[in-house]
């Protein structure tokens, strides 16, 4: 049942791309922005470019996961969705999947213009940067899919939405800027090893959380 | 809940007295360390109104009671607004302390992130729709909203270890003229929460029966 509707997911997606449209022009604009409003030193665009990548993953995606509900929400096809033997916790699992495949494809997408406009130095390893951005994306979706589960009927869902989203993701911000800061600085692994487990445990309490509690955003 | 009021009253008219007149002065802090008869007090029962904010939402799910939707909303009320005064009160001490009024400090910072997850709570109560809806809701984040108590603190701690400026106190080492008046302060302002609490779920429950028609 979980790849039917992850298929599903992605099905949608890629028919009418709102969800990976969003994020990928608003994360392209504020990079712009970004660009224009730093000092333009690229020694100083060093130091700080894992915070500036993960403010505008964090950006990007509360605008991409605001529509991760939407089709539902503007055919009123929820209520269909849930009208079929479905555990909650499944249909969770798929969004969770799906919105995670998004974002991790914006950031392939952006991370080029990302190191080009700013200016900075190739990191001298990939994996591991991948593996920080796959685990931070994957805390960042978790809460998103329970806090967008939650907005979704509610008026003012737009504001709603990073109103609940960026102070729950707090702890998970400041591990995503401080290992990727530690991977991209090519700091030991033993220095930042401390936050690569505090993005897993915040992965699997909400992970967790979002499974059980599904049900329960999601009843009519 | 009138016995409970009078207590009150009497309790905390004694708890300004010790603590302006009974609490010796410490040299380096004068009055500013006056407030943290205050200060602690009101976050410890900020600290106690979210946990019951978590157990309310637990009891919430497991009895299906709407009840429980309304302690956890007096709960979170009177929460933020102790919340509120921690805010306050912590910077009206740290500025002759430190020398500014605000640090990113673990402790402080934790609720002030617990203060914005508040503040999306009480957004999510007034649009969230439909209020059964609403109370579900309201129970998740409460629960997920603790969840994140012990993270953010942690990782607060270890963002800006520079910044663990806030007063690390041995109880033990503290002499008794300052740990009674403390202790005491502790007490008062407990027995003022539960007051407010039972006085805000009396008050929600006439408003729920009032909705439902059956008064």
């Amino acid at each position: 049942m979980f790849i039917t509707l992850l298929k599903k997911e992605l099905f949608v997606e890629l028919r009418n791309k709102e969800v990976i449209l969003s994020m990928l022009a608003f994360g392209l604009t504020v990079l712009l922005i970004f660009s224009f409003s730093l000092s333009g030193n690229p020694k100083i665009n060093h130091e700080i470019a894992p915070g500036l990548f993960w403010s505008l993953v964090v950006l990007s995606s509360s605008l991409g996961l605001h529509r991760l509900f939407g089709q539902e929400k503007d055919f009123d096809a929820f209520a269909s969705l849930l009208s079929a033997p479905i555990d909650r916790g499944t249909l969770f699992l798929a969004k969770w999947i799906s919105g995670f495949l998004f974002l991790f494809l914006i950031e392939i997408l952006v991370v080029l213009p990302f190191f080009l406009f700013l200016g900075l130095s190739q990191p001298m390893s990939y994996f591991p940067g991948i593996g920080i951005v796959m685990l931070g994306n994957l805390g960042i979706v978790a809460v998103g899919v329970i806090v967008s589960g939650m907005a979704m009927r509610a008026k003012m869902s737009a504001v709603l939405l990073p109103v609940l989203l960026f102070p729950l993701i707090t702890p998970l911000l400041i591990a995503c800027v401080k290992a990727t800061t530690g991977w991209y600085h090519l700091i030991p692994f033993s220095t930042w090893q401390f936050w690569v487990l505090i993005m897993a445990t915040y992965v699997v309490i909400f992970g967790l959380a979002g499974y059980v509690f599904f049900e329960h955003i999601t009843e009519e | 809940m009138r016995i409970l009021f009078i207590v009150s009253v009497i309790l905390m008219a004694v708890n300004l007295y010790a603590i302006f007149f009974i609490a010796p002065m410490v040299p380096e802090q004068h009055w500013a360390q006056k407030i943290f008869y205050v200060h602690v007090p009101i976050a410890w029962s900020s600290f106690l109104s979210y946990f019951i904010v978590m157990v309310s939402g637990i009891l919430f799910f497991i009895k299906k009671d709407s009840y429980w939707d309304r302690v956890g909303l007096a709960a979170a009320e009177i929460g933020t607004l102790f919340v509120a005064l921690v805010l306050i009160t912590g910077p009206i001490w740290a500025t002759p302390i430190w020398g500014k009024p605000w640090i990113w400090e673990p402790r402080l910072t934790t609720t002030l992130i617990l203060f914005l997850i508040y503040i999306g709570y009480f957004m999510l109560r007034k649009f969230g729709g439909h209020p059964e809806r609403v109370a579900r809701y309201a129970a998740v984040l409460g629960i997920l909203a603790f969840l994140d108590v012990p993270l953010i603190f942690y990782s607060v701690k270890f963002w800006a270890p520079q910044y663990q400026l806030h007063p690390q106190v041995e109880m033990n080492q503290q002499p008794d003229e300052i740990l009674l008046p403390f202790f005491f302060s502790m007490f008062t302002f407990t027995i003022l929460y539960i007051l407010m609490l039972r006085f805000r779920v009396k008050i929600s429950n006439f408003q729920y029966k009032l909705k439902t028609k059956n008064v």
